[in-house]
């Protein structure tokens, strides 16, 4: 009997040069803060220090909003194929460099380069690709005249997915005609900051985007500055409400993409070793950071023993480790303060009586980890059934009929994704539609595509990104 | 097929039509999970171990009309010292051969640990009267095969008589007793990952020891895919039943890195106990030769020619 | 003083009602006189819990069925057009604008019953994904809409203010001060028709005095306001909406296709392609 080991198989990241320390990109040019403040940035699976960033200041918000407002005048006088151009060699240029994307965003941000290299990277290019196919063709997007772009649009994008989200964000905004002060996430600023020597090298004209890191205060000086016609958001749902509240009276255009807490409904007819696969790839995928994680678990009660066991087992062999490691599964979470938080409610839920069962494998010393966690016997009511975790942590419910999977699915104030599970057509369809949810995967989970929109309903949040629909969160019905 | 005996391994006909209706597989997700797998990386040592054990765990196979004496001397020679310069190879699980040439090989294994098997049944297609099949095992068992690898009843499969399957397959085993049944399913006939799912639980409950991809007679050979549906088979009839089935692969298993793929993939999902010639084997002809050329490639660092190891 | 001659009340779940506090007040047009009921917080309650399940029935009737039951509409409406246009004029309208008025609310009627059965093919689509898998975005009409009617004395703007909603199956609270007669006087016919319970509330008084619960209650998925508030009331509208995510559309396009995007949840349901 061999000791079956697999190998530390490091993704090298010779490739990367990170600067000891970064700059605003405003204005076509990489300018140090007014504030003269910085802010550290670390890697979550070492804690060591990898480059700080600006801090931004008002004044760092009015000269980047200021600047996007100047780029407007020369973005919105070209052709609308010369737009399309535009992004479609940006979608190329970051292709080419992928790599170096990859292994950057896995050090800044802990998640696997498995996912970096084969998810993320790829997606954000597709996503330029899609959307620069669309700058030219807007007025055959809808079936209506009225649709202008906003102008400058403010967007404020969370650390679970750093770079894609950029180019959710990025790529409709332009290709819509508006230009962009966009922040990264305080934790994750490193990737944004690199994608600004993309529209660099593609020559993008100055001031169409422009990238301010910072924290909080500096995303709420982007929300209230006066002269923003739009704000795009994807975080949390407790500061999209915020974000909403400071907006209120003001003539300013909002979506938000916010939190989740989707039902993964799994019937008795479900191809069962695929729906442990949609399970597992549900709330495990990117350290359960997903918004649209399948974090509640829906079993039909004559499976439930059968299909707990299945996942235990599967779940064993999840390996959580070193980020750049290629045969790592689950990666770092993403900062001291998120780790805190899931371990929290998760105490909490061990104390509401729920019945706790986590995987053994080994986690390294410094860091920041979290092993795969799975809680059955829950009721509706305990606090991991209900609240968002956004970590590796599946809640098992059980249901009886499809009536009642349904309730229990809708049974909550998020409206953002929900996954089916059966090999019957007709109640795939009926499931789909009666769950209140943006996207729902059938016999499917965690699928993502730029020609897909993507949003929620309820408190998830408004508007979609992604797809024909996504045209419209950055285009305005003018009456 | 009229009278046959329920030996005590086999399963009722009611628990395994109810096993073979709850056969449901998602391809897409199929597909993704396995191409998943296919991206673990395994450590040097382990690699070494690892192409050791894929040798101790291959049928060395040769099933042409152009077999003779002299053929199958020279395949157990190289099935019991696969590489004579070298003793830390081990010897290849067995060698597999036609029913008239077992007792030649028989006379040759020896004293090794070389098992001799025997496909029957009128392989590869298997369309002859059962008692055609019968004898024909029998004639193997006879001879001296350790082991036998049948076909299963594609037509009756395809027709949807799935008793036909099952009992032709229980009244082999009852040939065969405590000779090993290896039951081939021909997954390139079967074509759907249900097919696959519902062939492997019939042969399993009809008291198969082993389910087996193809003959290798067939241009679609084994698939990760097909080796991942009779994998999850394996693991619901031993939580059904207790019982630990063998799995083997053949046909289009070419080289050391997909042999190992398959490895990790039995390794993550049915764990240590079936990285074991008694329950997996990997049934090859041009296999060997690759793998040899690893270990030698592992231990001297150079890229290495065919001609340094014997024919088989 | 001229006699009360007319009595309206509020039309909430296929009935006439009074306000629960009794409350009313009277407005004087040039030939009469109206009291009309002043809707109190307890009477938006009732009515959401009304538009919810008139949603339900609503939503769940086939687009075939929607766009009949519009066109019956159109065709009530044009069956008591000269007692409209006489409401109208009594409103202070010439005849001819009278006229025009409910001209032009016919025509859009007719236009949106026969959008009820097509939208989704406009709206929706099939998505290309790049994996094997189909892909389709639909839509889902919101749920249960405030809207506060603009303050014209005209039909059309009135029906442009629940048009767009209704034909995509929300149902709707409508709420008017200014136009309060003629929507009750509008409301007889949705009594006559057959719009489920439910599915159309209307009401009439003083927005102020039900702004915080409409704004506040969770169970209004939008407020679309038709009237130009000031800023006060707009933004104590909006902060109250952050708290629960609601949607709130100020003087929305009425444009074509644009009139009813704001009344859709778009869902997108992914499924594998495979044997």
């Amino acid at each position: 009997m061999i000791d079956w080991q697999y190998s530390e198989s490091i993704e090298s990241s010779d490739i990367l040069s990170i600067k000891k320390k970064y700059s605003n990109y405003i204005g076509g040019k990489f300018v140090e803060p007014k504030s003269k403040k910085y802010i550290n940035s670390i890697s979550p699976s070492t804690e060591e220090v990898l480059s700080k960033v600006p801090l931004s200041n008002k004044q760092d918000i009015n000269s980047a909003v200021n600047s996007a407002r100047e780029g407007l005048e020369v973005w919105s006088k070209l052709t609308p194929n010369q737009r399309s151009r535009y992004l479609f060699k940006i979608a190329r240029l970051i292709q080419e460099r992928s790599r170096e994307f990859a292994v950057l965003e896995s050090l800044d941000g802990g998640k696997p380069i498995r996912e970096s290299r084969d998810f993320d990277l790829p997606q954000v290019a597709a996503n330029f690709f899609y959307f620069a196919g669309w700058a030219d063709k807007l007025d055959l997007s809808w079936a209506t005249k009225s649709l202008k772009p906003y102008g400058v649009v403010g967007q404020i994008i969370p650390w679970n997915f750093p770079l894609l989200m950029l180019a959710w964000k990025i790529a409709p905004a332009l290709a819509t005609g508006n230009t962009v002060v966009l922040k990264p996430a305080e934790t994750t600023p490193l990737t944004a900051l690199l994608f600004a020597e993309i529209c660099e090298q593609a020559g993008l004209p100055s001031g169409v985007v422009n990238i301010v890191t910072g924290d909080g205060s500096t995303g709420s000086l982007i929300v209230n500055h006066k002269d923003i016609n739009k704000i795009a958001f994807t975080g949390s749902t407790q500061v999209g409400k915020l974000i909403q509240k400071s907006l209120a009276g003001r003539d300013v255009g909002l979506t938000l993409e916010l939190g989740g807490k989707a039902a993964n409904i799994v019937y008795e007819d479900a191809a069962i070793d695929q729906a442990v696969e949609g399970v597992v790839n549900g709330i495990f995928f990117n350290q359960g950071h997903v918004c649209c994680a399948g974090s509640r678990l829906l079993l039909q009660e004559s499976i439930h023993d059968q299909f707990v066991k299945k996942l235990e087992k599967r779940m064993q062999s999840l390996r959580v480790g070193n980020p750049l490691d290629k045969n790592t599964d689950i990666g770092a979470i993403n900062s001291k303060e998120q780790l805190d938080k899931i371990t929290s409610l998760v105490n909490e839920g061990v104390e509401d009586g729920g019945e706790l069962f986590q995987t053994q494998c080994e986690l390294p010393g410094n860091g920041f980890w979290f092993r795969p966690t799975l809680f059955t016997n829950v009721q509706p009511s305990y606090s991991i059934a209900r609240e968002e975790i956004f970590g590796p942590v599946l809640t098992t419910l059980t249901f009886r009929t499809p009536e009642e999977a349904v309730e229990i699915a809708n049974n909550t104030e998020y409206g953002l994704s929900a996954g089916v599970w059966t090999e019957k057509g007709s109640k795939i369809l009926w499931t789909a539609d009666r769950l209140e949810a943006g996207v729902v995967w059938a016999n499917t989970f965690n699928k993502f595509d730029p020609s897909s929109p993507f949003g929620g309903y309820k408190e998830s949040g408004f508007g979609r990104e992604g797809g024909r629909h996504g045209l419209l969160s950055y285009l305005k019905a003018s009456s | 097929m009229g009278n046959i005996k329920t030996s005590d391994v086999s399963i009722e006909w009611s628990s395994v039509l109810e096993m073979v209706h709850e056969s449901r597989i998602d391809s897409v997700g199929l597909n993704e999970r396995v191409s998943s797998l296919a991206t673990r990386s395994i450590k040097k040592d382990s690699k070494l171990e690892a192409l050791n054990m894929i040798v101790s765990m291959c049928d060395l196979t040769t099933l042409e009309g152009e077999d003779t004496e002299g053929k199958i001397s020279q395949m157990v020679a190289k099935a019991i010292k696969p590489n004579p310069l070298d003793n830390s190879v081990p010897s290849v699980a067995a060698v597999c051969v036609y029913p008239s040439l077992v007792g030649i090989a028989k006379e040759k294994v020896q004293n090794s640990n070389v098992k001799v098997a025997a496909v029957s049944s009128y392989f590869p297609s298997g369309q002859v009267p059962m008692e055609s099949k019968l004898l024909d095992t029998k004639y193997a068992i006879d001879s001296g095969a350790d082991e036998i690898d049948i076909v299963i009843n594609r037509k009756a499969f395809l027709e949807g008589d799935y008793r036909k399957v099952y009992d032709e397959i229980v009244a082999l085993k009852e040939v065969c007793q405590d000779v090993h049944l290896k039951t081939i399913l021909e997954v390139g006939d079967l074509k759907t990952y249900e097919n696959i799912r519902k062939a492997s639980l019939i042969s399993l409950a009809a008291g198969s020891d082993f389910i087996k991809t193809s003959t290798g007679k067939l241009s679609v050979g084994s698939s990760r895919q097909a080796c991942y549906v009779m994998l999850k088979s394996v693991l619901d009839f031993e939580s059904e039943t207790g019982i630990k089935a063998g799995i083997k692969v053949a046909g289009g298993i070419r080289d050391a890195k997909d042999a190992i793929r398959y490895l990790v993939m039995i390794n993550e999902e049915m764990g240590s106990d079936w990285l074991n010639p008694e329950l997996f084997r990997f049934g090859a002809s041009s296999l060997l030769d690759d793998v040899l050329k690893q270990i030698k490639k592992l231990k001297t660092g150079a890229y290495q020619a065919g001609y340094y190891f014997p024919r088989g | 003083m001229i006699d009360i001659k007319k009595t309206y009340k509020n039309y909430v779940d296929g009935k006439y009602v009074r306000s629960e506090s009794g409350k009313t007040y009277t407005k004087e047009l040039k030939n009469e006189f109206y009291e009309l009921p002043l809707t109190s917080k307890k009477d938006i309650r009732d009515a959401v819990t009304s538009s919810k399940d008139g949603f339900m029935k609503w939503s769940s009737t086939t687009p075939y069925l929607r766009m009949q039951i519009l066109y019956r509409l159109s065709e009530m409406i044009e069956g008591n057009k000269e007692s409209y246009v006489e409401l109208l004029m009594d409103h202070g309208l010439t005849k001819q604008k009278a006229i025009k008025d409910i001209d032009e609310s016919i025509q859009n009627i007719v236009w949106f019953a026969g959008l009820a059965d097509k939208w989704e093919q406009m709206a929706g689509n099939l998505n290309p994904v790049s994996e094997e898998y189909f892909n389709i975005s639909h839509q889902n009409p919101i749920g249960v809409v405030f809207s506060l009617s603009g303050s014209n004395i005209s039909l059309n703007d009135l029906l442009m203010s629940i048009l767009p909603s209704i034909t995509v199956g929300c149902s709707v609270i409508s709420y008017s001060e200014e136009n309060s007669v003629l929507a009750l006087k509008f409301a007889e016919d949705i009594n006559n028709s057959d719009f489920p319970s439910g599915s159309l509330n209307i009401l009439s008084g003083k927005f102020e005095n039900v702004l915080d619960d409409v704004s506040k209650h969770v169970e209004i998925n939008l407020v679309a306001l038709h009237k130009e508030l000031d800023n006060d009331g707009l933004k104590a509208i909006e902060q109250n909406a952050s708290e629960s995510v609601k949607r709130v559309i100020s003087q929305p396009s009425l444009e074509g296709l644009s009139s009813i995007l704001p009344y859709l949840e778009t869902k997108t349901v992914w499924h594998p392609k495979g044997t």
